[in-house]
């Protein structure tokens, strides 16, 4: 996730990794992990505690004062079964939401022109 | 779903496929960390409920063209290389098929329909380095879109490093090099360049060769 500042939009943080800030800690699925402080209070997360408590990587490019914050580490790369909520372009520039395929089967396969 | 930094390079694909499916086109390879993909052909099957039923796994649906030719004589040396490297791949095309269409039928009944507990299990564990490489290549996806390749060079060669099984990660990079207008068929020789270490040789070589280019398909 990139970033211009060691504060996420909390909804942006949620969309993109489906972690939650909660009472009772950052939850994604049946998992919750405590995180005293995580929430600024102004819809903001404090990205130095999701990198701690989540243990997601974040690298600094000083040049171009970006931030890149990688997805949690040290467990299993599906942290739960459900399919996050993934939304992308098509080739005519129209969004597509994958939950609005909801009711049907779904074989996603992934492939590239190289 | 086409994993393409360039959506100009994926578009004549579908153009000529003209698929009755959804098309999608994952600029940013997001979907490398959210579903776990690290190759390409691989696939995850999600349910009407929308619970993944089967992680992200190798998905040869159909056979290589060239995996069960003989390798002409009169190829270059390095070409004749990889095929050998190419016949090895994991290619199970007609069982994975037949899965597809059992878990149709069937649904959750079906027994290549996996629990939840299965499938994070089967998901594969994510060290430090992955997450890493995870965020260097997006670091990089994102200033080659605001300042030009050369820019995100260095962050893709440090996601390689870290994570060298990742083959979208380097094919990705490695393409923009030697096929930068998009390539218009496989590009066999990929990689070979003044700009990455790597090659496709090369790399599936220092991973043990064809047969451990993807994860081995548990149907």
């Amino acid at each position: 996730m990139i970033l211009n500042s060691l504060a996420v939009d909390a909804t942006a943080f949620t969309h993109r990794t489906g972690w939650a800030a909660t009472p009772e800690g950052l939850c994604k699925g049946d998992v919750c992990i405590p995180a005293p402080g995580v929430d600024r209070g102004d819809g903001t997360l404090d990205v130095k505690v999701l990198q701690e408590r989540l243990r997601m990587p974040l690298v600094h490019d000083e040049a171009h004062g970006l931030y890149a914050l990688g997805p949690e580490s040290g467990g299993q790369s599906l942290t739960t079964a459900r399919a996050p909520e993934l939304t992308l372009p098509q080739i005519d520039g129209s969004e597509f939401s994958l939950s609005s395929l909801r009711g049907c089967k779904i074989v996603m396969v992934a492939w590239a022109s190289w | 779903m086409a994993l393409d930094i360039n959506p100009e390079h994926a578009r004549p694909w579908i153009t000529a496929a003209a698929p009755a499916h959804p098309s999608l086109i994952d600029t940013a390879h997001i979907t490398d960390e959210l579903f776990g993909f690290m190759n390409v052909p691989m696939c995850v099957w999600i349910d009407e409920d929308g619970m993944i039923v089967r992680a992200a796994e190798v998905a040869s649906i159909e056979t290589y063209l060239r995996r069960d030719a003989p390798i002409p004589d009169d190829l270059p040396e390095r070409i004749k290389e990889i095929m050998v490297e190419v016949k090895k791949l994991e290619s199970k095309p007609d069982e994975y098929r037949a899965a597809i269409r059992d878990w149709v039928e069937h649904g959750c009944e079906s027994a290549y329909a996996l629990s939840p507990d299965e499938v994070i299990a089967r998901s594969g564990g994510r060290p430090i380095e992955h997450s890493t490489a995870a965020a260097y290549f997006e670091l990089g996806q994102h200033l080659f879109h605001t300042e030009g390749n050369d820019a995100a060079v260095p962050w893709w060669r440090e996601a390689h490093r870290l994570y060298p099984e990742n083959f979208t990660y380097k094919r990705q990079a490695w393409t923009l090099v030697t096929t930068p207008e998009g390539a218009e068929a496989n590009d066999l020789l990929q990689g070979p360049n003044e700009v990455y270490a790597g090659n496709w040789l090369d790399d599936v070589r220092a991973i043990g060769g064809g047969d451990h280019y993807y994860p081995p398909l548990r149907l």
